[in-house]
């Protein structure tokens, strides 16, 4: 009793174990899954906890539904400014002033050995073979998915890559009833979508996310489908890559992606708008003002950063110089 | 009378605590006697908790899963038929839809078809997709017996139902703290 009371006073209990928060895109739950094991391990005492949600999801919980988190990381590093470089309710403090672009995707046209043609598609051929009615191609949402309104950039930047004015409409526009449509404005092609995105025949299949598409893919119930170039790795699929002018992955070609803008059919959050448009694809990562552990943030950051720059399996690319922005 | 006294000492240092972290969420009560719905469609009628429980209910099976993967469920759930909503304010036609809001901002649209429980996809326990049972989308204000708590959504969230348990539907369309419902042109 009296050593118990001892050990009480002296401080001498286990410490309190410290809970770090992290809210990912889901395209990112794989390596921080992979991040979440290692860090622990070098820090006793610290349970990260990853959760995931569609990049705009992610910076909600923490500015719409008043959650806190230590870590918030999106596919999308725009989002970061466009909806946390203003004052927490209650405060004169932004959500956040700054954040860490720390990677980069590509996107890919996915398969796997069931696929119709499968033997037969190349990175030259695929706009063929993705028009061919009895093959069945799958995107994720574009209202949910930021992988899914990319997947429509692409197909629209591979006309004039391809020299294939009709590209889109065989792949995608000619599978609805008159409701996505085409538009070029001062140099700009938008894409318009309906509110209900629903296609008028099998040839076209929308899912809300990538895991149910490539679980439809791994049953046979697509046969292609456009997905980031770290999903299809560390799903171990097999994936046709696509040139740097159209793949949405190289800073480059940040003018040529700028010419294609996706107009969703509603506002699904009142904070951003229906336009979204093309950008060469970078993740990034920021701490919000009021994160409980900013301190073990920060080393959680760097640690992933750094590993990121490792180019692992699996993750998303190394951000070469030049690409954010 | 010395552990009763305690004890109220104990309770309000517990509540004034609870109060100063600032970190309770909206009191279930008032809420609920705050809340009003607005549906807009040729006419506007703004109803209570209290006047949408007088309407007619469905009970059934909801279930939904995040675009992650995350499963929230399976509850059985209490509500009023959107269509039955809609009633309030004219009514929705063929080619119209239901455009569903909160305070927090989210907005979801449901056309006609979705308010007959069509074009959703369905999924087993293990998220392998299943031919759709006939569902019903509902305005829900009793989760499991209870009153919907706050955090999930409460007083009134969307839920995707049916009478067969564990069909689990994509949670983008389950609206959390529904205060506006407006009938539109497709």
């Amino acid at each position: 009793m009296l050593l118990a009371g001892t050990a009480f006073f002296s401080g001498c209990q286990a410490p309190e174990p410290v809970t770090l928060k992290v809210i990912a895109a889901g395209s990112l739950l794989y390596p921080f899954a992979e991040a979440e094991q290692e860090f622990e391990a070098g820090h006793p005492g610290v349970d990260v906890q990853v959760e995931g949600h569609g990049s705009i999801q992610v910076i909600r919980q923490v500015t719409d539904l008043h959650r806190t988190a230590d870590v918030l990381a999106v596919a999308d590093e725009s989002l970061v400014p466009d909806l946390m470089y203003r004052p927490m309710e209650g405060s004169d403090r932004n959500f956040t002033d700054g954040y860490i672009p720390f990677a980069t995707n590509e996107m890919v046209i996915v398969y796997t050995g069931k696929s119709r043609y499968h033997e037969e598609i190349t990175s030259e051929n695929w706009p063929d073979i993705l028009g061919r009615p009895e093959v069945r191609v799958g995107f994720s949402n574009p209202m949910l998915d930021a992988a899914g309104y990319r997947a429509l950039m692409v197909l629209q930047l591979a006309e004039e890559e391809y020299g294939d004015p009709e590209l889109f409409e065989n792949v995608i526009s000619d599978h609805f009833p008159s409701t996505v449509r085409v538009r070029e404005t001062g140099g700009t092609t938008v894409i318009s979508l309906p509110e209900i995105i629903r296609p008028s025949d099998d040839h076209v299949i929308i899912r809300d996310g990538s895991i149910y598409l490539i679980s439809l893919l791994e049953a046979g119930g697509i046969d292609y489908a456009i997905e980031y170039r770290s999903v299809a790795e560390a799903m171990n699929l097999s994936y046709i890559s696509l040139p740097p002018s159209i793949n949405l992955g190289s800073g480059e070609y940040a003018e040529q992606y700028r010419k294609v803008t996706v107009e969703l059919g509603f506002p699904r959050f009142s904070t951003l708008g229906r336009e979204r448009v093309g950008r060469p694809i970078v993740y990034a990562m920021t701490i919000p003002a009021n994160a409980p552990h900013p301190g073990l943030a920060r080393e959680f950051i760097d640690y992933v950063a750094n590993e990121s720059e490792s180019g692992r399996p699996g993750w998303p690319a190394p951000l070469a110089r030049g690409v954010s922005g | 009378m010395k552990h009763h006294t305690h004890a109220i000492i104990l309770a309000a240092v517990l509540l004034l605590l609870a109060l100063a972290s600032g970190c309770s969420t909206p009191a279930g009560g008032a809420l609920e006697r705050d809340w009003r719905l607005t549906v807009n469609g040729t006419t506007e009628k703004v109803i209570t908790l209290q006047e949408l429980r007088a309407l007619p209910s469905v009970t059934g099976y909801g279930f939904c899963v995040s675009t992650t993967g995350a499963r929230f469920g399976p509850y059985t759930c209490r509500g009023v038929d959107l269509r039955e909503i809609a009633a309030l304010a004219g009514g929705i036609g063929p080619g119209q839809q239901a455009w569903v809001s909160a305070p927090d901002g989210y907005l979801w649209v449901f056309d006609d078809d979705q308010l007959d429980g069509k074009d959703f996809v369905t999924f087993d326990e293990n998220l392998k997709e299943i031919p759709s049972p006939p569902l019903r989308i509902i305005l829900m204000y009793e989760q499991n017996g209870k009153p919907l708590p706050y955090d999930d959504g409460g007083p009134a969230r969307i839920a995707i139902v049916s009478e067969q348990p564990g069909v689990i539907t994509e949670g983008s369309a389950w609206v959390k703290w529904v205060d506006r419902i407006e009938i539109r042109e497709g």
